[in-house]
């Protein structure tokens, strides 16, 4: 198959080996790039991978250490790494493409120590213009299994948006939807991560369902506020990025923010404080809420506790305290 | 780094000495492309239809036409009327044969002139003039001592050897701030005492009303820009042609501003319409003459120490007339009195407009090295027709990504032009004061400060001088803050300020600020918040950063 039929997938994780094994098995090539030579091995020799065993590996899915032969081989590529590792595996990347590739990431998260969002990094650290983001409710043990799950596409380039939906596009078991909103989508995948981290706590707290409500709604509602304040449509909010992830880690699927959420009713360790994507996004998000002047009471509750700033039930009873306003 | 009014040895080649027996071809292309692009369009039917582009022009043109008495305007509201009449009844060959008629029509209004002989006067003759104009009357020897310092009064600094490089190499489009109709005479003048090359560039049509101005603007590069024409059809021909210039290697001017900065600030958010063409013509010759024919793009600066119609300005914005009055055709520019007046005034002093041409980026706001490649972020030669190419390679038509392009390249302007501003004394006075007299009031509120009393428009001397001083500082301390004047960097605060207030004092028609004893009065608040205006963008960064907690 050619170039422009091919995905690119940095990163053999769980995500980036589901999402892989969803894309070839709906018949297309994808080259995944690992550094880690014995998961490169396993999938090659072994048609397995021991970080997501559940996913199957068919033949057009192929797996390399070599970046270049990664970069020379598809033109679309994702990135599914953490946020943690986004700007070094973005550098090793930028040795190896050039500015007609299509970098799209999959990172529900800010990146430290800049709080930037993940595609500005990945702006810098390579010479590719044409970006997007890849985000939305579809969990990696979801797509292993063939559940069937959607994700929105987001990129100022209509072009990056129809090669993604093209190449990824993999119904019934994955269903891509496009927007134009990149900012948008990039803070309301991180966000949801935090919020997330929320409803586990009230949760523990065994709060009633109209709490709860309240909590998912008024979310929504500050996220919206800061995204509008950074150029984003405050309406992406409410689609897959957003409730859509926010409702899927909070109903039940497995989730290291909810299951973190939980835990905050005890005491938090040094740890903690950024033991998830979703907690890291959660320090992140307050700074640049004061930067962008915006006012998200829950948002900064949230990192207060894990921060160790405030307990969990002086951080509910001060988000209980906020006076409303219209909504 | 070339700084100073220094002549470089190396002149580049005037490519516009060959446009007039260019200019028949360069039409022919405009007209095809633009009726080859509509007709395709039109086979798509509903309002993309011949029917609808030509009633687009009719509507229009019978809108313009209809509140001017004229004979000439009722003759030719007369065949706008009769167009309109016989459209339901053309077939689509009478309509395309319309379409080329109006294409070609419009095209020879739009296009410009060059004429080697006026250049050259207007180069050696010209500046003569001005410096004789600008000596004591009826001293003649002194006249001839002020031609010679022409180049004093006006000075082009920046990357003028990396520009030399680049105009060699490919073509320029020079993209200035815009703060008076003597913009492009300057900044004219000071492209060729840069020894670079002389470009075109779209004027509106109200400037070429002054016969003697309309001489030169012809014959000097410059296409006319109708504003008045708002219709789709003339739009698209003035983008075509701008696309077709650079195409062929013309070295351009666009004003990214659009009109004339009303305010003084330092232009932020500029107008994607010209500038896009850029991004049209690279990918154009990219596909045909291959990627080496580079286009860069200049982040230029034209800093007047007092500019010539800041009262008619600030007024304008002050009214929030902006719009209604986006044609300023009695404006001091206009009379040419005040034309005599800014060359006496204005130009009086040494260093009175700093043009800054600052470091070329490619069209898709890239940055680029010495030898014009352009570099990613991480300072890597980057091959600037990869942006273009698709999966197999090869250079591919895409609109909406070349939008989106321009759109960063804009940002990219937008960020370089307040790094690139010089800032006058004048304008570091007028912030100083400014700060004060807002203090004294209790708001930053233009509207607020203009009515208040003359009690609270009075700055003690040695406030003002700290004020300067603390700006100086500021300003040297932050690049991204912009650049002092070599009038003011290393000068004492105070003796900045004097000049500043001797410089305000004077050229307007009341005095902007008068310092009577230990005090400086503020006698035109409108015009002292049109002067602090230019530092805008430092009381911007300012407040960001004090909103970033945890931040150095």
């Amino acid at each position: 198959m050619s170039r422009a039929d091919t995905l690119g997938i940095v990163g053999a994780g769980r995500f980036g080996t589901a999402l892989a094994s969803v894309v070839a098995r709906a018949g297309r090539r994808v080259i995944i790039w690992s550094r880690d030579r014995a998961v490169v091995d396993e999938i090659e020799r072994d048609r397995r991978c021991s970080r997501m065993p559940e996913a199957p590996i068919p033949p057009s899915l192929t797996a390399t250490t070599d970046p270049a032969r990664l970069a020379a081989e598809a033109r679309m590529i994702v990135l599914a790494v953490a946020s943690t590792d986004i700007a070094e595996r973005a550098r090793e990347v930028g040795e190896v493409v050039d500015g007609s590739h299509l970098l799209v990431h999959a990172i529900g998260a800010l990146a430290s120590p800049d709080d930037a969002r993940c595609s500005e990094v990945v702006a810098a650290a390579t010479p590719c213009l044409r970006l997007g983001v890849l985000a939305g409710p579809a969990m990696a043990l979801d797509l292993a299994l063939g559940q069937f799950a959607s994700m929105v596409i987001a990129s100022r380039f209509d072009e990056v948006v129809a090669e993604g939906r093209r190449l990824l596009n993999a119904p019934p078991m994955l269903r891509v939807y496009g927007s134009h909103d990149l900012i948008g989508v990039e803070l309301a995948s991180a966000l949801s991560g935090v919020y997330t981290i929320g409803l586990g706590l009230a949760d523990a707290l065994a709060v009633g369902p109209g709490s709860r409500a309240v909590l998912i709604t008024r979310a929504l509602a500050e996220a919206s506020r800061l995204g509008a304040a950074m150029g984003a449509d405050a309406r992406t909010f409410a689609g897959l990025a957003g409730l859509g992830n926010l409702l899927v880690r909070a109903g039940g699927a497995p989730s290291a923010e909810y299951d973190q959420g939980r835990r905050l009713l005890q005491a938090v360790t040094p740890a903690e404080r950024d033991a998830t994507e979703g907690a890291r996004a959660a320090v992140a998000g307050v700074r640049l809420a004061r930067r962008a002047g915006v006012r998200m009471p829950l948002l900064e509750g949230i990192a207060a506790v894990l921060t160790g700033a405030a307990s969990a039930k002086d951080a509910a009873r001060l988000a209980a305290d906020t006076v409303a306003a219209e909504e | 780094m070339t700084e100073g009014p220094d002549r470089p040895v190396r002149e580049a080649k005037n490519r516009l000495a060959g446009f007039n027996a260019d200019r028949e071809r360069l039409l022919a292309e405009v007209e095809r492309r633009v009726v080859t692009r509509i007709v395709a369009r039109a086979a798509a039917g509903g309002e993309a239809g011949l029917e609808y582009v030509l009633n687009d022009v009719c509507y229009s043109e019978i809108h313009r036409l209809e509140g001017q008495r004229s004979r000439g305007a009722r003759a030719q509201l007369a065949r706008w009327r009769n167009l309109a009449g016989r459209l339901i009844d053309m077939s689509e060959d009478q309509k395309r044969a319309e379409l080329r008629d109006l294409v070609r029509h419009y095209g020879k209004d739009v296009v410009g002139n060059f004429d080697t002989r006026v250049y050259r006067f207007a180069n050696d003759v010209l500046p003569a003039a001005l410096g004789f104009l600008m000596s004591p009357v009826g001293s003649l020897k002194d006249g001839f001592r002020a031609m010679n310092e022409l180049d004093a009064r006006i000075r082009v600094e920046g990357e003028l050897e990396l520009l030399h490089e680049c105009a060699e190499r490919g073509t320029l489009v020079i993209t200035p701030t815009h703060s008076s109709n003597m913009d492009s005479v300057v900044i004219g003048y000071a492209l060729e005492r840069a020894g670079l090359p002389p470009v075109t560039y779209g004027a509106g049509k109200n400037l070429f009303s002054n016969p003697f101005i309309s001489f030169f603007m012809r014959n000097l590069g410059a296409y006319r820009v109708d504003r008045r024409l708002r219709f789709q059809l003339y739009k698209d021909i003035l983008k075509e042609y701008s696309t077709v210039l650079l195409e062929n290697g013309y070295h351009s001017l666009f004003f990214p501003g659009g009109t004339r900065c009303r305010s003084n600030i330092v232009e932020r958010n500029v107008k994607l319409g010209l500038l896009g063409t850029a991004v049209t013509a690279y990918r154009n010759n990219a596909k045909t003459v291959g990627p080496q024919r580079r286009i860069y793009v200049v982040p230029t600066t034209i800093n007047y120490r007092l500019v010539l119609e800041a009262e008619t300005l600030i007024d304008d914005f002050l009214a929030e007339t902006g719009k209604s009055r986006y044609i300023i055709d009695d404006d001091e520019f206009s009379r040419i009195g005040r034309i005599l007046e800014f060359v006496r005034k204005i130009l009086a002093h040494e260093g009175s407009v700093v043009i800054r041409l600052g470091r070329p980026i490619d069209v898709f706001g890239n940055d680029v090295d010495d030898a014009g490649e352009s570099i990613d972020r991480r300072g890597r030669r980057v091959d600037p027709a990869s942006f273009v190419r698709g999966a197999d390679g090869v250079v591919v038509d895409d609109d909406q990504r070349d939008e989106e392009y321009t759109r960063m390249l804009g940002k990219r302007l937008g960020e370089a032009f307040p790094r690139e501003t010089v800032l006058h004394g004048t304008h570091l006075a007028a912030r100083a004061l400014w700060d004060h007299v807002t203090a004294a009031v209790g708001s930053r509120d233009i509207y607020r400060v203009l009515r208040a009393p003359g009690s609270l428009l009075v700055v003690p001397y040695d406030r003002a001088v700290a004020g300067v001083s603390a700006l100086m500082l500021r300003v040297a301390g932050d690049r991204d803050a912009g650049r002092l004047h070599h009038d003011v960097a290393g000068h004492p605060p105070d003796q900045v300020l004097d000049d500043a207030v001797r410089g305000l004092g004077t050229y307007h028609t009341r005095p902007v600020v008068e310092r009577h004893g230990d005090l400086i009065a503020v006698r035109e608040p409108r015009l002292l918040y049109y002067y602090q205006n230019r530092t805008a963008h430092i009381a911007e960064r300012a407040s960001r950063t004090s909103a970033s907690p945890g931040r150095p």
